[in-house]
């Protein structure tokens, strides 16, 4: 029961990439409301089932890697649906469907919290603050770095005279440039306030802000590089190609912090001990 | 008697049938404001028109009488009007009826019989010269019926097939081209160098894109000042050059020097002083203007006439492609109408046979009123309902029938054999009745 809503939107995710993935495989035409649709059915439940679980629990489950990467899923579908308002482009959804999928599918691998946290370090209202922040600067990057590559591809085949279908079905260069000028800013100003949050809660936990923790050394690598593209894109005035290719890095490097740091190194983000935890209680 | 039948009729000249020196003298002048197309409505055997003349096409579509002479009196008429021979006219003439001229009239509208194969302005053409006789009374219910359809079918293909998708001309492939890279061009600046004719054709279709004025660069400031008056522009000497290139986004060169006027270090410079904003610049002189290497810098865009060329070729083979489905949609459209336009034909014996039928329950209901005064207004409602039941349960046979003969060729004879078993002639009326019939049909039948 605790699924149901997570398993139907993860389901829709996957009809919607399906859909996508056909449309611009085949379709003509410059718009797929078929797979909106179910991106946005997708978007209701995932919602419900958020809503569900802190109906049930009475607290927003945000300790588990389950909780965290289904929650980065619905940023990322959140601010892709957000845009259909600016840009009903198919090549975002289809690249936002599947990711979304996938955060689904690697998710339920993960055990999901079923009661309050055992380690007293996690009952505080540190944590939904700090993993909002946190989630909400990797979904703005994750889409980011999407229009990043859509700016690629089309400003090769720009480049290189291939005028296709798939050159009339991409955004226009201007359109997925103002998405990264205008988005480069909030996923910043998240991703400070995630780190912000996340030494004020380590203060008050252990008493220190900083502990120099791996999670914590990748988070300033992270953010200093994108406090560097923040300065190239308004003093410097960097625009086009070369700010898609560092929102396409600056992913990766979030990814890295996000995922590679909890599993190859270690420290307070490390789940493993978290997990049989919230399985045993 | 049997109603008056009535034929659709397209008859005209095209870009397939004549030379431009025939089509441009049938340009059906005068008619402004609809009187040629009244003139023609006025004459035997034509009961609405709709004229249509664009560069590559003069036709009259017409809801006509069943007869074969009206098409040698239009013929006529149209050699009249131009003070040609009928004789000279004939050869170039095309002359289409039935389902034939209804699929042309669809597939004009939706632009698959045009010289440039899906291109958008026929649509409007097509509307304006419907507005403009309809405005002028020459179009009656069959023609409205008719060009309503055309241009909802103009609207299916439009948005179900590819055939409006993809630019088929140089300078419409451009502007295209232009909105993918700069966006929707409002806030953009247009800077054209040299002059000719494609280049002119290539701004003249930018300045409807673009707010600012164009700006116009050229050797010779006479030159520039002229062109400039003609684009709404502003005129500026060659030595401007760079400067103007820093700002503008969309650039057409089109100068006759046989030496590239822009180089690669000169562009280098520029975009670090536009601080890299994207350009894209239009190569139209051959040879050319800037030096193709420009290409390699980040955030130009240069494209010369033959890269424009090779986009057009592409483009009008998807629209080939296209075409075929588009024209199973309009086949899909023309049977649909057909199928109403027959309708038309039994619907005034439908109505007749009703009429007669009421009329005889009405007057024996009356021919009783003496024996049935003593009932109450229960029992009276039962009769009514009663009578009513039974004229409406044996008119259901003959127009069952007359439906389903529709699909057969022989029609015509069930229709007039209904009407003379029935003795239908004194209750099948004159036009005025079929008017009304077709226009409650037209609201019964609209999408």
């Amino acid at each position: 029961m605790h699924l149901m809503f997570f398993k139907v939107s993860a389901i829709f995710y996957l009809i919607s990439s399906i859909i996508y993935a056909a449309f611009l495989l085949r379709s003509k035409g410059t718009t797929c409301l078929s797979g909106f649709c179910f991106v946005a059915a997708g978007f209701v439940t995932h919602t419900s089932s958020i809503l569900h679980q802190f109906w049930v629990l009475g607290f927003f489950p945000m300790a588990t890697p389950f909780d965290a990467i289904s929650l980065f899923a619905w940023g990322v579908i959140a601010i892709f649906v957000a845009l259909q308002f600016w840009d009903r482009n198919p090549v975002l959804g289809a690249m936002a469907a599947p990711i979304a999928t996938v955060l689904m599918l690697v998710a339920s691998t993960f055990s999901y919290q079923i009661s309050q946290p055992i380690v007293p370090v996690l009952r505080s209202w540190w944590l939904p603050i700090h993993v909002s922040f946190a989630i909400a600067g990797n979904s703005v990057f994750t889409v980011m770095a999407m229009a990043g590559a859509m700016y690629i591809f089309q400003e090769r085949l720009i480049k290189r005279k291939k005028i296709g279908r798939f050159h009339k079905i991409l955004p226009s260069l201007e359109t997925l440039d103002t998405f990264n000028r205008r988005a480069l800013p909030i996923g910043f100003f998240f991703l400070t306030l995630g780190i912000i949050s996340g030494a004020l809660w380590a203060s008050s936990a252990w008493g220190s802000y900083w502990t120099w923790d791996p999670k914590e050394t990748w988070s300033l690598i992270t953010w200093f590089a994108y406090a560097g593209m923040v300065h190239q894109r308004l003093a410097l005035g960097w625009r086009g190609k070369k700010a898609a290719l560092l929102a396409i890095a600056g992913f990766c490097l979030v990814m890295f912090t996000f995922v590679g740091v909890s599993l190859l190194l270690g420290g307070h983000h490390s789940f493993v001990g978290l997990c049989r935890e919230t399985v045993l209680s | 008697m049997t109603q008056t039948k009535h034929d659709f009729m397209v008859l005209g000249v095209n870009h397939t049938t004549a030379p431009v020196l025939v089509r441009e003298r049938i340009t059906f002048p005068g008619n402004q404001d609809g009187a040629v197309t009244r003139l023609v409505a006025q004459t035997r055997g034509i009961e609405e028109c709709v004229i249509l003349s664009t560069c590559n096409r003069a036709e009259i579509i017409a809801a006509v009488d069943d007869s074969e002479e009206v098409s040698e009196r239009l013929i006529q008429l149209v050699a009249q009007i131009h003070g040609l021979g009928a004789d000279s006219l004939i050869p170039h003439l095309y002359v289409k009826r039935r389902s034939d001229a209804v699929s042309h009239v669809f597939r004009v509208t939706s632009s698959l019989d045009s010289m440039v194969l899906g291109e958008p302005q026929i649509v409007g053409q097509v509307k304006a010269a419907f507005k403009r006789d309809a405005a002028a009374n020459a179009t009656g219910p069959l023609i409205n019926r008719l060009m309503h359809r055309a241009f909802f079918t103009a609207k299916r293909v439009r948005t179900e097939t590819g055939v409006a998708l993809s630019a088929v001309s140089i300078a419409y492939v451009a502007v295209e081209l232009a909105k993918k890279i700069l966006g929707d061009l409002e806030q953009s600046e247009a800077l054209l160098i040299g002059a000719g004719e494609m280049a002119e054709l290539t701004a003249r279709h930018l300045a409807g894109n673009v707010r600012k004025p164009i700006r116009i660069i050229n050797r010779t400031i006479e030159n520039a000042c002229a062109l400039a008056a003609q684009f709404e522009g502003t005129a500026e000497p060659i030595d401007r050059l760079f400067e103007a290139l820093t700002t503008a986004d969309v650039v057409i060169t089109s100068t006759g020097s046989c030496d590239p006027i822009i180089m690669f270090s000169d562009m280098k410079a520029v975009m670090k002083r536009r601080r890299h904003k994207p350009i894209f610049i239009i190569d139209i002189a051959i040879p050319r203007d800037i030096e193709p290497r420009v290409n390699d810098l980040d955030g130009v865009y240069l494209y010369n006439i033959d890269d424009l060329q090779a986009v057009v070729d592409e483009n009008i083979g998807e629209r080939r492609a296209e075409a075929e489905k588009a024209g199973n949609i309009v086949d899909d459209e023309v049977r649909k109408f057909m199928n109403w336009n027959r309708s038309l034909e039994w619907a005034p014996t439908i109505v007749a046979l009703k009429n007669k039928f009421e009329e005889i329950r009405i007057n024996e209901i009356g021919r009783l009123n003496g024996r049935l005064a003593e009932l109450n207004d229960t029992e009276r409602e039962a009769i009514d309902i009663l009578t009513k039941s039974i004229i409406n349960k044996i008119a259901h046979g003959p127009i069952s029938f007359m439906k389903q003969s529709l699909k057969t060729s022989r029609h015509n004879q069930h229709i007039d054999f209904v009407q003379r078993v029935f003795d239908l002639n004194s209750f099948v009326s004159g036009s005025e009745s079929e008017e009304a019939q077709i226009s409650g049909y037209e609201t019964d039948h609209r999408n």
